[in-house]
């Protein structure tokens, strides 16, 4: 009953999305590019979670949710688990993933032509697409009834990870 | 047979309700399901210790009334599905059933890109599959 689509076609909407919101939608203002990336992913995680928890029990309490996130959520996105977990105990958990799908397809651009300060134009590109799984991951904690904020680190391409903030 | 079904939002907003008897009874079945939600969450908060039902979906019977029986399932993103039935008799693999396959609905439903989170479900899809669902159920009991 399900149809299936070449994954290259995610890539491709992924980095087209990117690239429209940063450099065409709101080239003059990258923290709104940056935000409604962030809103886009939203909605894809708070719709998607709803999906991949259908069949299962529900949750006790947030460690377990943060470990169905690392565990059947990234497998069924990324067709990988999580690599690392940490966390402090106190509503802070951080997921590190070696070898991040996503950002495999990204370039690094070894001469950085701009040098007026702001970074080479390929990691601003990184950034924004990090703001893409930042959202999904807090659409997919809100929508379990854990409001939170992520932000993504990705200063080691492809190894990438996900900073969630549990808000009390 | 059913009466009807309701899906609750986690803030307790209906979110959709739809009735398959002939009566023009909404009222009454908005206010036979809002009292079931207070049965929920009673469920949810208080769990009996006897039986490890804490983690299940599916809540069962809620409540029985004088003429009609209200069974309950809440899935993990706090979405309430209610069914009111005037069966006296109906087996729980049914409704069990019955629930999966409005999960299945539901999550379809919820992932239309034109639906808002939160607001009413307006798909007529939607609608047409809970019905198919509804006289599914009710060949199955009668047969």
């Amino acid at each position: 009953m399900g149809r299936e689509v070449a994954e290259s076609c995610i890539d491709g909407v992924i980095i087209e999305m990117v690239s429209a919101y940063g450099r065409r939608f709101y080239a003059t203002k990258p923290e709104l590019a940056a935000h409604r990336i962030e809103a886009i992913g939203y909605q894809v995680g708070h719709q998607l979670i709803e999906r991949y928890t259908m069949e299962r029990p529900r949750f006790n309490d947030h460690l377990e949710v943060i470990k169905f996130i690392c565990k059947d959520f990234w497998q069924e996105l990324f067709k990988k688990q999580i690599d690392n977990l940490k966390t402090n105990h106190k509503g802070t958990f951080v997921l590190q993933d070696n070898n991040f799908r996503w950002l495999t397809r990204i370039s690094i651009d070894p001469s950085s032509d701009n040098n007026d300060g702001s970074q080479g134009s390929s990691s601003e590109a990184t950034n924004l697409l990090l703001y893409f799984p930042c959202g999904i991951i807090r659409g997919a904690l809100s929508n379990l009834g854990i409001p939170c904020a992520v932000s993504a680190d990705s200063s080691n391409l492809p190894f990438c990870s996900f900073m969630v903030r549990i808000k009390a | 047979m059913i009466a009807s079904v309701a899906v609750v939002g986690h803030q307790n907003n209906p979110l959709y309700l739809q009735s398959f008897t002939n009566a023009n009874d909404a009222l009454k079945l908005h206010h036979i399901v809002h009292c079931s939600l207070d049965v929920i969450d009673e469920r949810v908060n208080n769990p009996k210790r006897s039986v490890s039902t804490l983690n299940e979906s599916y809540l069962g019977l809620l409540y029985p009334t004088e003429s009609y029986k209200v069974y309950g399932y809440l899935s993990n993103t706090k979405a309430k599905f209610l069914v009111v039935t005037t069966d006296l008799d109906v087996k729980d693999a049914d409704i069990r059933s019955f629930f999966r396959r409005f999960h299945a609905a539901y999550v379809d439903a919820v992932s239309n890109p034109f639906h808002v989170p939160e607001k009413k479900i307006v798909s007529r899809t939607f609608a047409q599959r809970v019905s198919g669902i509804v006289k599914a159920f009710a060949a199955g009991t009668n047969g």
